[in-house]
């Protein structure tokens, strides 16, 4: 019970962050805008339409991703400062409420928020997709302007679960990261913070080549014990980008469900043990 | 009677920006009676407010121990029965007040139906019957303070802390929270207060603890701290003679007309003035002159300072 009410009233009040909402607006307007920006595209053949549509797609995750890294991360950053700056904290430690309790509360408010925004994203981008999908399905069955029979009215689905998935994996990203600037913001101040958190996600990003790194035959012994080390400490964000054919043109997933089913579990043990490490900071900090 | 709060060679020691260390409580050992009201008192940067942040468990003491309500200060079950009034306490204002309260309503693991009725009944205790829709954003510095005070009564709490209640208030508001420690003291309620008003602390408190710079300089009930000053006799139509027998029992006389004032120290040299001038001279007043509160803690500072 206590922990929802601190997660509301989280909620609450980022969703009031003027900042928050600026990203958000700017990211959603981005998003209603890449219909008209896909005017100049051309949907009217098998090969044009999902080339199209897979760039538009990926434009659509890549400004989820970038205005939802920026909301993680100034979110997370002023999660708990804050309540010092604003004094809020000493009413609410001064009543029966567990340090751990407080803490997994505030994370929990943070995740709703993301869910918040990643959701209204979301629709607008799978909105949008759709929409384009119905207006290239018409375009191809017009006697004038239709490609040639048998081609292309097919080849783009109304709806595709993949974007689905793929709006879920940008999601399971946020909660690592938040997760991580919540553990720093404990021990780090908010502008340091900031840029440590955006240096973990960069790092993560290229997880991969850092991995790589850690295995190359010039690289002394050292050397291959920090990347691979740094590699596996870091979140990987990279395996969460999958879907966006734009990053990543070689990789090709089977099944996307059961590898977002994969990659949750990753994201769940990875926010899990931050949160702990939060809390265990947390029980011994003066406030 | 039991003791609500025990403190004994609390210490809390800060390491400074150049690496030094700073004391900011020294070796702090009081204890206050259940039902008391206890004034806590010191100089700006005297180390109040870190020893209510220990004794509630939001920092933690170098070395020392302190017990609230018979458990270790920070006990769960202990802030179950306790409360606290922060100095100008800050909360979420998108918030109503009725938000906030239901707020902190939850804290308390309080339900749905119990909040409904706590609610509205706390708005009233405080005056903000009408505001309670409000957000805290159009609340007033006073009525943030009347939301504080609301969220510090929602456990019915055996004992309070208080720090700096009054601190920016109008008088109003102020005479409001000197009528809700009074109620508070009859309702058999511990208070533990600190305060730069002293004259509120003198008119309320039971005991009275002076911490400077980090160390317990006196205790005591206000009998026991606040001497009896000298006394002023005036005297009229008192011959030049009569005048200048008086002036060893007096610590300084003077004349304004007709009118002859002894500043006399002890009670002793009292009546003895009473007993000379008696069928010599026509008696006016005697006013004794007590020692305030203010007095004794300027005077503590300042010998601080030397």
């Amino acid at each position: 019970m206590i922990i929802w009410a601190i997660a509301k009233t989280t909620v609450g009040d980022a969703l009031r962050k003027k900042i928050l909402q600026v990203f958000l607006v700017v990211a959603i307007g981005l998003i209603v805008l890449s219909l008209s920006f896909s005017q100049t595209l051309s949907f009217s053949s098998q090969r044009g339409a999902s080339a199209d549509f897979m760039l538009l797609k990926s434009f659509g995750l890549g400004m989820m991703a970038l205005a939802g890294i920026f909301i993680s991360l100034i979110l997370g950053v002023t999660l708990i400062p804050q309540e010092f700056e604003r004094r809020t904290i000493y009413t609410i430690l001064a009543k029966p409420v567990k340090r751990y309790e407080f803490i997994t509360g505030k994370f929990l408010g943070a995740l709703l928020t993301l869910a918040i925004a990643t959701g209204l994203m979301g629709l607008t981008f799978i909105a949008t997709i759709v929409f384009k999908a119905i207006g290239a399905q018409q375009m191809a069955m017009s006697p004038t302007t239709g490609a040639m029979p048998g081609v292309g009215v097919d080849s783009v689905a109304i709806f595709d679960w993949n974007m689905v998935w793929g709006v879920i994996l940008i999601y399971l990203q946020f909660m690592v990261l938040s997760s991580i600037v919540l553990l720093f913001s404990l021990i780090f101040t908010t502008t340091v913070n900031f840029f440590m958190g955006a240096a973990v996600y960069a790092i993560g990003f290229m997880s991969t080549v850092v991995n790589s790194l850690g295995g190359a035959e010039r690289a002394s012994g050292l050397q291959q014990v920090f990347f691979k080390t740094l590699s596996f400490v870091l979140p990987q964000f990279d395996q969460f980008n999958i879907p966006n054919q734009l990053l990543h043109p070689e990789t090709q997933v089977a099944n996307l469900g059961i590898w977002t089913l994969k990659m949750t579990l990753y994201a769940l043990l990875y926010v899990s043990l931050t949160l702990v490490a939060a809390i265990l900071i947390f029980e011994r900090k003066e406030v | 009677m039991a003791e609500a709060v025990v403190v004994e060679g609390l210490c809390k020691e800060y390491k400074g920006r150049l690496g030094d260390r700073v004391m900011a409580v020294n070796n702090l050992s009081f204890a206050v009676q259940e039902g008391e009201i206890f004034g806590f008192i010191g100089p700006n940067g005297a180390g109040k407010t870190t020893t209510i942040k220990m004794l509630l468990g939001l920092l933690f003491p170098t070395s020392g121990k302190a017990t609230v309500l018979g458990k270790p200060a920070g006990d769960i079950e202990a802030k179950e029965r306790i409360s606290y009034l922060p100095e100008s306490p800050y909360f979420y204002e998108h918030m109503t007040g009725a938000e906030v309260l239901d707020f902190y309503c939850q804290l308390f693991r309080m339900d749905t139906a119990t909040r409904r009725k706590k609610v509205p009944e706390l708005l009233e205790r405080v005056g903000l019957g009408k505001d309670g829709q409000r957000t805290l954003r159009q609340y007033s510095k006073g009525m943030l303070q009347r939301v504080g005070i609301a969220q510090a009564l929602i456990n019915e709490p055996d004992l309070l802390f208080f720090d700096e209640p009054t601190s920016g208030l109008d008088p109003i508001a102020h005479k409001d929270i000197q009528d809700l420690i009074g109620s508070l003291r009859e309702q058999g309620k511990t208070v533990f207060l600190s305060s730069h008003q002293l004259s509120d602390v003198e008119h309320v408190c039971n005991r009275v603890a002076i911490i400077n710079r980090g160390e317990l300089v006196r205790i005591g009930t206000m009998v026991e701290l606040l001497h009896a000053g000298r006394t002023i006799v005036t005297v009229a139509c008192a011959s030049a003679e009569l005048v200048e027998s008086l002036k060893p029992l007096a610590e300084h006389v003077s004349a304004e007309g007709d009118l002859i004032r002894l500043y006399v120290e002890t009670e002793d040299s009292v009546h003895a003035v009473l007993d000379a001038i008696r069928g010599k001279a026509s008696l006016v007043s005697v006013v004794p002159q007590r020692q305030t509160l203010e007095d004794l803690f300027v005077e503590i500072v300042r010998e601080g300072r030397k």
